[in-house]
């Protein structure tokens, strides 16, 4: 069986086409393309901006998806689409295009849980059986794990994800939103050795990111480090000084360096938080889904924790971890085989849709 | 039974660090011992505390304990460990005020004398000769019987700021001491190991 | 020489967890914090132990501020209880101070005899469904006015406490039925063995783990307090659920301002833990 699944709940559009064989072996991924709306450095990307983007390139997308997959509109059993959580605009029109394929093709129709598309995507590739998840991304920061037919949420925000507070963080710095701003802040950090104080908030399995990006950004409006940088040699590492050295306290900071305490800061709450939900449930298998469970350093501390509690950590690369269309159509997939399908009136979206809202029939 | 010196091992300290403990009651020579301590006569190195001080056994041990690994740890703030040990009775981090209030004084007819062997030489048998020697009072036994005679509740109290805690003087009638005084050493035992936090 | 002799802190915090020689028992490694049934001040003072070990995922720098924050934190809560009178167990010794070789820090507290009233009420629900099963009663039926009464004492008593530790001005932060413990009075009623008959309820409350505690006097923190301990009756304990406004009541008589924090309560039920959230 075929299933095609799109996403555009933010600012990726992706298309993606999956096979689950017939004979109940691994389903596989016969196309995976995405395109991203860049905004320009030091602006985020606005929902109407984003929409036309999305509706501008999603014919182009499905035609080169079916091409690469080589299957024909016969071959496709259903068309999966993200029904939310996610941006109204970017949203509706992925799925006026959803609806618009389903009519055009004679296709059942499969809305789909954006998150639960992450976890299932990431069940698939890394073959964790039944880890606890944390799902990390622009919109969303959670700590979840499975219980009786359910993702449950144990621990989250209290504020804003922690994508986007890396995204903002880029935007103050003016860093270029190409690839991703998470991405370049990554590379900046890299070059970071400095560690700045910073708040750090954990209420049990929740957490609290507000209170850094405003602190991080007034370090950096403090030490003129925010808006543009003409000289980039300011970004290379001072001196040698260790990492552990605490005296060097007073030396100015430079850009890596606030890059690298806001990274080490905010990973290791999210580290913390999920420590504390695999001592909960005890489970000793951590996976990292959504855009920022590609950041290594994440992976490096994630999997540092997981090794002392005799477990282990999974993760995926990029083409996975960032939205796409193959998670839809994974996760779509599976309700589609226990029956589920989402009738044409039914076929909305919605911007806030709860992880623990989706039924998983699919699970013991 | 006649009092002695006792020798204490403390539970999560090295076994080799002893500590010697004495307890006097009718001390007539403690302005000469005092004086000892002024001029830093190293054979006079001990912890010498007014007894009025001390409420429980407890209460003594906790400051020898904070004193010992403090000392472990090269966190010493005064002179040497039995400097420290008076040092560790204070609440706050005045040294000064703290040998003033817990300290040998000139009147002081109660008195609890500790050493720590900190050095092979310091053993049972060489303290208690030299305490013997050198100090004119009536051995008590090292307990909570002999300290609640001595001690000075209202005192103490007031060193610790613990002045709105209950009434703790009285006495129940099985002799039992009373939960106000239960509360007293506790909440003087957590000053201890506090003090100084920032 | 005493026969047991707890070893240096030095060597505890370098190899945990270690063979566990009788002086130092392991009682539970949680996410945080390891902690051990040992002695302190002298070997016949039971005590417990617990220790913050290094996490070696963090950087350094930021693992040193929170391992020394953390216990320094819930040390002074302890002791701030303790001269409240609130009955919590005693702050005995502390190292705030990570250690230098292995960043770990300690803390020492009384030891509180007795059990924890999860178990307690575990049983009092077994020894219910017997009855039940027994006579053919529906599920609460069982419950006879003697027994309904000493499960309310108990839920009082609870209310009580929880009551006496806002009133200090301190916020537990995970009040579940694990966290509370059932001091039994004397040492001759903690002979309390493991039967079928209806358990016993008498003794005192002893909050414990303030790991995750803090200081405020916010009607909302209270409230949140609360209903974190109301979600853990229902969930652990359903049968005792339609009781639970008796901890309420204790907690009403308690202190004078638990008036507004249980009617900020009431707004903390309604909002639940339900956010709503975009993607």
């Amino acid at each position: 069986m075929i299933a095609i699944g799109l996403e555009g709940s933010a600012n990726k559009l992706g298309v993606g086409i999956m096979l689950h064989p017939k004979d109940g072996s691994t389903p596989q991924v016969l196309a995976n393309i995405r395109h991203t709306y860049v905004s320009p450095p030091g602006e985020g990307f606005l929902p109407k901006d984003t929409a036309r983007h999305h509706r501008s390139w999603v014919v182009k997308l499905v035609k080169k998806a079916l091409k690469d997959a080589r299957v024909s509109v016969d071959d496709v059993d259903c068309i999966c689409y993200t029904k939310g959580p996610g941006m109204g605009a970017p949203l509706q029109s992925v799925a006026v295009a959803a609806r618009t394929l389903s009519l055009l093709w004679g296709k059942e129709l499969v809305g789909v849980n954006h998150c639960v598309g992450h976890i299932e995507m990431g069940r698939l590739i890394t073959g964790a059986s039944n880890p606890v998840v944390l799902y990390v991304s622009g919109g969303n920061t959670q700590v979840i794990a499975y219980s009786s037919q359910r993702y449950r949420i144990f621990g989250e925000t209290l504020d804003i994800a922690v994508g986007n507070c890396l995204d903002r963080f880029a935007r103050t710095l003016h860093i270029s939103n190409d690839p991703a701003p998470g991405y370049n802040i990554e590379q900046l950090a890299k070059k970071g050795k400095q560690l700045v104080d910073l708040p750090y908030t954990v209420k049990g399995m929740d957490c609290s990111l507000s209170g850094i990006l405003a602190a991080i950004d007034g370090l950096a409006a403090t030490y003129g480090l925010n808006g543009e940088q003409p000289d980039e040699e300011e970004d290379a590492p001072s001196e040698d000084t260790p990492v552990t050295d605490g005296i060097s306290e007073d030396r100015k900071p430079t850009r890596a360096d606030l890059c690298f305490s806001l990274q080490e800061t905010v990973f290791s709450m999210l580290v913390e938080i999920t420590e504390r939900a695999m001592a909960h449930v005890g489970s000793k298998e951590v996976l990292i889904v959504g855009g920022v469970g590609c950041n290594e350093r994440l992976q490096e501390m994630m999997g540092i924790m997981a090794r002392d509690r005799g477990g282990s950590v999974h993760a995926t690369d990029e083409r996975f971890c960032i939205d796409n269309g193959i998670m839809i159509a994974q996760a779509g997939m599976l309700a589609y085989r226990t029956g589920f399908q989402t009738p044409l009136k039914e076929s909305t979206c919605t911007q806030r849709f709860r992880t623990d809202d989706v039924f998983v029939q699919w699970r013991d | 039974m006649s009092a002695s010196l006792e020798t204490i091992h403390l539970p999560h300290l090295p076994s080799s660090l002893e500590v010697h403990a004495a307890l006097y009651k009718d001390v007539q020579n403690a302005a000469s011992l005092r004086q000892q301590l002024l001029s830093a006569n190293s054979n006079f190195e001990y912890a010498f505390i007014d007894a009025s001080m001390v409420i429980s056994r407890a209460h003594a041990l906790s400051a020898v304990f904070r004193a010992v690994n403090d000392y472990l740890n090269e966190r010493l703030k005064s002179r040497n460990i039995h400097s420290e040990i008076v040092f560790s009775f204070s609440p706050t981090n005045n040294i000064a005020d703290s040998f003033r209030k817990f300290g040998i004084s000139d009147t002081t007819c109660n008195l609890l004398v500790v050493k720590v062997s900190v050095t092979p030489d310091i053993t049972h048998d060489s303290v208690a000769a030299h305490l013997a020697q050198n100090v004119q009072g009536t051995l008590l036994p090292f307990d909570d019987e002999a300290l609640a005679g001595i001690s000075d509740v209202a005192k103490i109290k007031r060193a610790y700021k613990l002045g709105s805690l209950p009434s703790a003087c009285s006495k129940q009638a099985n002799g039992a001491p009373d939960e106000g005084k239960r509360q007293l050493e506790l909440s003087v035992l957590g000053a201890i190991a506090l003090r100084g936090a920032t | 020489m005493p026969t047991a002799h707890p070893p240096p802190f030095s060597t505890i915090l370098s190899s945990t967890p270690q063979p566990s020689p009788t002086d130092l028992t392991p009682i539970y490694q949680g996410a945080e914090a390891h902690l051990y049934r040992t002695t302190f001040l002298s070997s016949t003072t039971p005590a417990a132990l617990k220790i913050r070990p290094s996490k070696p995922y963090r950087h350094p720098i930021l693992d040193r501020r929170l391992t020394r924050a953390r216990i320094l934190q819930e040390a002074r809560c302890l002791q701030k209880l303790v001269k409240e009178g609130v009955s919590v167990p005693a702050l005995l010794g502390v190292d705030w101070e990570p250690n230098a070789d292995n960043g770990s820090s300690w803390l020492v507290m009384e030891w509180v005899e007795g059990g924890p009233v999860r178990v307690q009420l575990e049983r009092w629900e077994r020894y219910l469904k017997g009855v039940e099963r027994e006579r053919g009663l529906a599920m609460g039926e069982g419950i006879e006015k003697s027994e309904e009464e000493k499960v309310r004492g108990l839920m009082r008593r609870i209310g009580g406490a929880v009551g006496g530790l806002h009133r200090a001005g301190v916020i537990h932060g995970d009040l579940t039925t694990s966290n509370l413990m059932l001091r039994p009075k004397s040492a001759e009623a903690a002979v309390d063995e493991e039967g079928e008959g209806s358990p016993s309820m008498e003794g005192d409350i002893v909050m414990i783990d303030f790991g995750l505690a803090m200081q405020s006097a916010q009607d909302e923190d209270r409230a949140v307090d609360l209903y974190v301990l109301e979600r853990a009756f229902g969930s652990s304990h359903p049968r005792t659920e339609r009781f639970f406004e008796e901890v309420l009541v204790g907690y009403k008589e308690s202190y004078k301002g638990s008036v507004s924090a249980l009617k900020r309560l009431e707004d903390v039920r309604m909002r639940g833990r339900k956010r709503s959230m975009i993607g």
